[in-house]
């Protein structure tokens, strides 16, 4: 039927082939209709021009029920009681068997115990699995990634529990209800897991939690009153991914997961961060968690460190592709199609330092605030990421401030704080504050080959000689007689000169500029004449 | 015939000139006296003559105070660490004694006992003591001077005894430091286990991390390190390993016994039966020259990581938390420390003892840090690469090297074609021993330069 505003406009139909019966219609593609019926699936497209359908494939199968995945355009065909369950992927104009489903023979499973979603952008078959005697229900995770998009059986959800369950999907995290406890697990096929080779064992995340409570506002005879829905009521039904209908009170909602939530739950840090860097929201509420562990008067450091490796881990990943696109993007590169992918939580040491570093109170706390960046700048190097400036920058304070200039010069000498000409000049500024920072920098300047800075810190020495046996043909010999002048050592004046003078390269120079001239008879004035 | 006598200690005493300034009462300036078969008369006598030749000198009102007194047959050093405290040492000058035709004829070496080496012997002596009792002053103001004397009487009785005067050189004036060398990931996993441990007792406030004899974290200033380092390796750990090799504190009656590599070396050194907590000594710290701190020194060995935590010195010590210690150091400390073995044995390179290969020693004031080709072990055991008299010639440098001003070199070449070169630039020193015949300076000068291009490599040291 065709409306067009409230009139009905057109009117279609069709009938299916004799003798089967229609099991459901789902609006695969534009204009396509697919027809279950307990025969297979006959495909149509209606064409509007001619007020007709016109089928386009017929696909034979036994087919007792069916669950429909709008997302995936999967169907899923359940025979011998739901023992047998073939997927089906419709695509416009025509339907594709997939691999069935590898069942335990002869397990049979009921229409309302089989959900079709995704789960991180695969198409997953989940299959609730009563079991009998003391044993509790389990969650059969199959996820269509096989050769052909065949489903393998890979993850088992523990639930610990028995009755009945209803699942949905948020932001990849499975849902798993029990009504009997009026309670909801979280479980993320993402974490590590027991495994036996193939299969990942999970428990849930987090001790299990119910619904907030929701509350509809109802027209009342004086005043508006609040009704508290009943959760997890028999009347619900659930829908794919995110969807609670309450079929009594009429109502429709969305599931929505607090992160921050859920994150107060679950105990352990690293667990924790691993949940939250797979979450679309998560990059705040991890980093809230990380500062206010930071900020506990003994921060478990083991822990601390974990998360690190996760972050990093991510932050690595995501740095490798940005540099191999950049380097594809390259004029002479042939462009490449593939686009990148950002991770859904990215934090960069950008970000650790402006929403973690420069939250600590640094100044009261400088030596966790050294553990923490130590621990930080460890996880970084294990993933082959080299430190920015600000975090060198960072420890080479923290360490100056507590005056562990013993330890600085470790850090530097174990290649901990990488080189690089600003720091060395920072290192050169700390000088008055301990004489090992200006070797430091010295030796940071040489790693670099930074000739002329080393040069200029000599010269501000007073090490006129030294600076000058480094410069060598590209002496600037002004800059030099000058040192020598001011440094109200006769010999050292005469060496300088002299040194010029000798050198064919400077001594024609020294005698026509006028500038130069005038240390001549700076010499001149204190020794006598210079004769040529 | 020949015969040789070496270096050899003479007497060594401390006293304080304030005392017993009325006659008849000196004996109450001394405080400590080596060796106790010299008779009182004898000891006045010779802390008199002491005070005598300090009161003289110091008519001259010279730059610095008289450091030694050069005699002959005896070489007599002075130092006062303390105002009014004077320790000295006296010294005798080794001699040949030549018997040719049944005439013996006796030929002081005055020159082989360096006055710059054996004061540094002298004030480390006294170092040693202030780290275990703390400044003379401190003990008397807190005790009385019986407290004092007592103390100096445990303490030098048995320290004496170790002093190795025979091999001792320019090492013992740089009392440095050996830093292992190691790559950064496995400097961090260390750096991040010492924070670890400190970030979870709150009274363990240092720690310092040694593999074998080489230092990898220290957490300690410098002036402080320099003396615990001498002590680790000149008595804690070579005591130590000697009653490992034995067997002893390792019980290795059961078979099935979990194998377990870490103990306490100060502490109760087994952990289980332990009632008390052994002996854990405690040291005080002068961190930059202020009012010293007390510690306890907690060493703890495990593989051949050891770990010396200083634990402030106000805690009790009790048998549960040296095993929760030990839980928690126990199974993250070895990962730790066969990372570091595995390092190691990629870098191994066997000593080239051979003399024609040249030798160096390296050191830099800022972190203590040295490097010796020229001695085959660190115990001063007088295991040397090349010839004693190129040392000495170091040594010799190195008491001129004011000279230099910050940066400078210097070339000595020997009668037998050894030539030592000695440079120092951006407050490092560099010794090195080259045995080269017929050859001039500009090719030693090559011959220098390739070296430091090859051996300091990473840090900024002056090409001349």
């Amino acid at each position: 039927m065709n409306f067009s505003g409230e009139t009905l406009d057109s009117e279609y139909s069709v009938s299916c082939k004799k003798n089967s019966n229609i099991l459901g219609f789902v609006w695969s593609h534009l204009n396509e209709l697919a027809i279950v019926t307990d025969h297979g699936i006959e495909l149509y497209t209606v064409i509007p021009a001619k007020k007709s359908l016109k089928q386009l494939k017929t696909m034979s199968a036994t087919v007792q029920w069916f669950v429909w995945c709008p997302v995936n355009k999967i169907a899923l065909l359940a025979s011998a009681h739901g023992s047998q369950l073939q997927p089906v992927i419709i695509k416009p104009g025509s339907t594709t068997k997939l691999a069935k489903v590898d069942t335990e023979q002869g397990r049979m499973s009921l229409e309302r115990d089989v959900t079709i979603s995704t789960l991180y952008g695969i198409p997953a078959v989940l299959i609730l699995r009563h079991q009998s005697g003391p044993q509790t229900a389990e969650v059969h995770v199959h996820l269509l990634n096989g050769p052909g998009q065949a489903p393998v059986k890979s993850h088992v959800l523990k639930l610990g529990l028995s009755g009945r369950f209803a699942i949905n999907i948020v932001d990849d995290l499975i849902l798993v209800h029990h009504q009997a406890s009026r309670s909801s697990q979280v479980f993320d096929i993402a974490l590590p897991g027991e495994s036996d080779g193939t299969v990942k064992y999970h428990v849930a995340i987090a001790p299990a939690k119910s619904f907030k409570t929701t509350a509809i506002i109802l027209p009342g005879i004086v005043e508006p009153q609040a009704h508290i829905c009943e959760l997890y009521s028999p009347n619900w039904v659930v829908f794919q991914p995110d969807i609670v209908i309450d079929a009594k009170l009429g109502c429709l909602w969305h599931i929505d997961i607090c992160l921050a939530e859920l994150c107060t739950q679950i105990r352990d840090l690293s667990l924790c961060t691993q949940v939250a860097l797979k979450r679309t929201n998560g990059k705040t509420v991890l980093l809230d968690l990380l500062l206010s562990t930071i900020s506990q008067p003994k921060p478990p450091l083991d822990k601390l460190q974990e998360s690190f490796n996760h972050i990093n881990f991510v932050y690595r990943d995501w740095a490798e592709n940005e540099l191999q696109s950049q380097l594809a993007s390259l004029p002479s590169a042939p462009l490449t199609n593939t686009k990148l992918v950002q991770p859904r939580v990215l934090i960069d040491q950008n970000c650790m330092f402006e929403e973690i570093f420069q939250k600590i109170n640094t100044e009261n706390d400088l030596r966790k605030t050294e553990w923490i960046l130590i621990s930080y700048m460890s996880s970084l190097s294990e993933f082959g990421i080299t430190a920015q400036h600000n975090m060198n920058k960072l420890l080479v304070m923290t360490l100056a401030k507590q005056q562990k200039f013993t330890a600085l010069q470790q850090m530097v000498q174990y290649g901990v704080i990488s080189d690089s000409k600003p720091l060395a000049v920072f290192l050169l500024s700390l000088g008055n504050m301990h004489p090992s920072t200006t070797q430091l920098a010295l030796d940071m300047l040489s790693r670099l080959d930074a000739r002329e800075e080393i040069q200029e810190v000599l010269l501000s020495e007073n090490q006129v000689l030294a600076a000058l046996k480094l410069a060598q043909d590209n002496a600037q010999p002004r800059k030099f007689l000058n040192a020598a002048q001011n440094a109200e050592d006769d010999n050292l004046l005469h060496s300088v000169l002299y040194y010029f003078l000798n050198n064919p390269q400077f001594s024609v120079k020294l005698k026509k500029e006028e500038r130069l001239i005038s240390y001549i008879n700076e010499y001149n004035a204190r020794f006598g004449n210079y004769n040529t | 015939m020949t015969s040789r006598k070496y270096i050899e200690l003479k007497n060594f005493f401390i006293f304080n000139s304030e005392y017993g300034s009325k006659e008849g009462e000196e004996l109450n300036k001394i405080l400590y006296y080596f060796p106790s078969s010299d008779g009182t008369e004898i000891q006045i006598k010779n802390v008199g003559l002491v005070e005598g030749i300090v009161q003289f000198t110091d008519t001259f009102k010279p730059s610095k105070q008289v450091s030694s007194l050069h005699t002959d047959k005896l070489r007599q050093l002075y130092f006062q660490p303390e105002t009014n405290f004077w320790i000295v040492m006296t010294l005798y000058v080794p001699l040949i004694t030549k018997i040719k035709e049944n005439v013996s004829s006796n030929e002081y070496l005055g020159d082989d006992l360096q006055d710059n080496v054996y004061e540094s012997i002298l004030s480390q002596a006294y170092h040693m003591y202030r780290l275990f009792w703390g400044s003379f002053c401190h003990t008397i103001d807190t005790y009385e001077i019986d407290v004092l004397k007592s103390r100096l009487d445990i303490f030098f009785s048995a320290y004496l005894k170790t002093l190795k005067l025979e091999n001792a050189d320019i090492l013992n004036v740089f009392a440095g430091v050996q830093y292992l060398p190691l790559d950064k990931q496995t400097f961090l996993k260390v750096q991040c286990f010492v924070n670890k441990l400190e970030s979870t007792w709150e009274c363990i406030e240092q720690i310092t991390f040694l593999y074998n004899e080489h230092v990898i974290w220290n957490g300690i200033e410098p002036n402080d390190m320099q003396i615990i380092y001498q002590y680790l390796i000149g008595t804690l750990l070579p005591a130590n390993i000697e009653t490992e090799l034995q067997g002893g504190s390792m019980p290795r009656n059961s078979p099935f016994a979990a194998l377990k590599h870490g103990r306490f070396i100060t502490g109760p050194s087994d952990l289980k039966h332990a009632k008390s907590v052994g002996t854990v000594p405690k040291i005080y710290l002068t961190k930059n020259e202020m009012l010293p701190k007390e510690y306890h020194l907690v060493v703890y060995r495990s593989l051949s990581a050891t770990m010396c935590l200083f634990i402030n010195g106000n805690m009790e010590l009790n048998v549960d938390f040296f095993k929760k210690l030990d839980e928690f150091i126990s199974p993250k400390l070895t990962p730790v420390v066969s990372e570091i073995a595995e390092y190691c044995t990629k870098q191994v390179i066997s000593p080239n003892v051979t003399e024609t290969i040249p030798k160096y020693i390296y050191f830099n004031k800022m972190n203590l840090a040295y490097k010796s080709t020229v001695h085959l072990d660190n115990k001063q055991t007088g295991h040397i690469s090349c010839s004693k008299d190129c040392l000495k010639i170091m040594a010799d440098m190195k008491h001129y090297n004011s000279v230099l001003g910050s940066s400078g070199e210097r070339i000595v070449k020997t009668r037998n074609d050894f030539w030592v070169v000695s440079k120092n630039s951006n407050l490092r020193e560099f010794f090195i021993v080259l045995l080269q015949k017929n050859a001039n300076l500009i090719e030693i000068s090559d011959e220098v330069k390739k070296i430091c291009d090859s051996e300091l490599k990473g840090i900024f040291f002056h090409q001349f």
